[in-house]
């Protein structure tokens, strides 16, 4: 009970002795306030945006970081976006009278993509599942989604079947398209890149559509199999 | 007290206040060692006592920096001259000013008055010899009318000591 009480005593007492501490990680290294349209060098170094750029623009003869003379690239500034203030009151302008530009924004990598392809089993799992499911909507949204889902499933299961296989690419080897996307479709969902399958499938319709007749059987004797 | 800022200088910008404000609170919970600001109510010009560090020529002496704030600091640099009597070094003039490249052309808004001083003091602690720099009397004949150090064009030659 004593220790837990002096503990937390000497808790607050650092916070109000160090008060410079406190935000001190998140500070700009020109201003020394809490950084405003916060951007991060590459050499990991935090200012204003506006801080940087007057310093750079306006008086420095380099395009020197500040703290550690690391060249500073304006492509290769990350901006920092926390939570919950999307823009600066331009009332508050750190420099009133100056024209600073827009921050630079963020590069976006793509998206990571769904999660490896499960297992055989599982996958069988998600097909019956998404048949059920995928019924329902208009003909041909079916049999496209259908084409779409079957490729995820064939190649674990009936690839010694189908050596002669018209389009290797239907098996969903392309990358960023891993078979998971597919099975988002196949439940009505709407798929994230809904263009890129979309035009995929209608390349391969025609050249498919034997096939399909094919593995339309095969599901059917599945199903009951099932 | 000499508080009253020379005519020529503006006031301070709101940023440089604010940013003056934050270096004197953590200079006085963690002052540079051997350094000792002397209160006063100006925050644009600040006189810092220094003293020589132990073992060095330097050691036991002590000196007074006068230190002035432009009113765009910290984008611009301060003004850093020593008030005279000046100690002997071979880069600082007789008149007080300071050959020290970081404040002038290497100065960086991420430096602070505590930086510069800690800079100044190894500057002095590392002189191999007491001697006013060789062009002293010429440079300080042409500095008559208080010209500042920062009007200087200097040519940072040595950079031993
Ligand atoms: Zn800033
Ligand atoms: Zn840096």
């Amino acid at each position: 009970m004593v220790n837990e009480e002096s503990t937390s005593t000497s808790y607050w007492d650092n916070n109000n002795g160090g008060n410079n501490n406190d935000q001190g990680d998140f500070e700009c290294n020109i201003c020394f306030e809490l950084a405003q349209d916060p951007i991060v060098t590459l050499c990991g170094h935090l200012f204003c945006w506006p801080c940087l750029y007057r310093w750079l623009h306006y008086h420095s003869h380099s395009q020197e970081c500040p703290v550690c003379k690391a060249l500073v690239q304006d492509d290769k500034l990350v901006p920092l976006y926390g939570r919950g203030k999307n823009q600066t009151d331009p009332r508050l302008k750190r420099y009133p009278g100056l024209q600073i530009p827009e921050r630079p924004t963020g590069q976006r990598p793509e998206t990571a993509g769904p999660p490896p392809q499960p297992e055989a089993a599982s996958n069988l799992f998600n097909f019956g599942i998404g048949l059920m499911g995928g019924f329902m909507p208009m003909a041909t949204t079916r049999i496209g989604n259908f084409s779409m889902g079957f490729g995820g499933l064939l190649p674990s299961l009936f690839n010694f079947q189908f050596h002669g296989f018209p389009d290797a690419t239907l098996y969903g080897s392309a990358p960023g398209y891993p078979y998971g996307g597919y099975h988002n479709g196949f439940r009505g969902v709407p798929p994230h890149g809904q263009e890129r399958p979309m035009a995929r499938e209608g390349n391969q319709f025609d050249a498919n559509l034997k096939n399909l007749l094919l593995i339309v059987g095969i599901c059917v004797v599945l199903f009951l199999i099932l | 007290m000499t508080s009253s800022p020379s005519p020529s200088r503006k006031a301070l910008s709101k940023i440089a206040c604010n940013r003056l404000q934050k270096e004197l609170s953590e200079w006085q919970v963690n002052p540079p060692t051997g350094f000792k600001h002397k209160v006063t109510d100006n925050l644009q010009k600040w006189i810092i006592e220094v003293t020589g560090a132990p073992g060095t020529l330097y050691a036991n002496e002590t000196y007074n920096l006068q230190v002035e704030f432009p009113q765009h600091y910290p984008m611009e640099s301060p003004q850093v001259i020593f008030v005279p009597p000046a100690p002997l070094h071979p880069h600082i003039y007789s008149n007080g000013h300071i050959c020290l490249d970081i404040l002038y052309d290497s100065w960086s808004p991420a430096m602070t008055v505590s930086s510069v001083c800690i800079s100044i003091l190894s500057m002095l602690s590392s002189s191999p010899e007491k001697q006013r720099p060789t062009d002293n009397d010429r440079y300080v004949k042409n500095c008559k009318n208080g010209r500042s150090p920062k009007e200087t064009r200097w040519w940072f030659h040595d950079d031993k000591v």
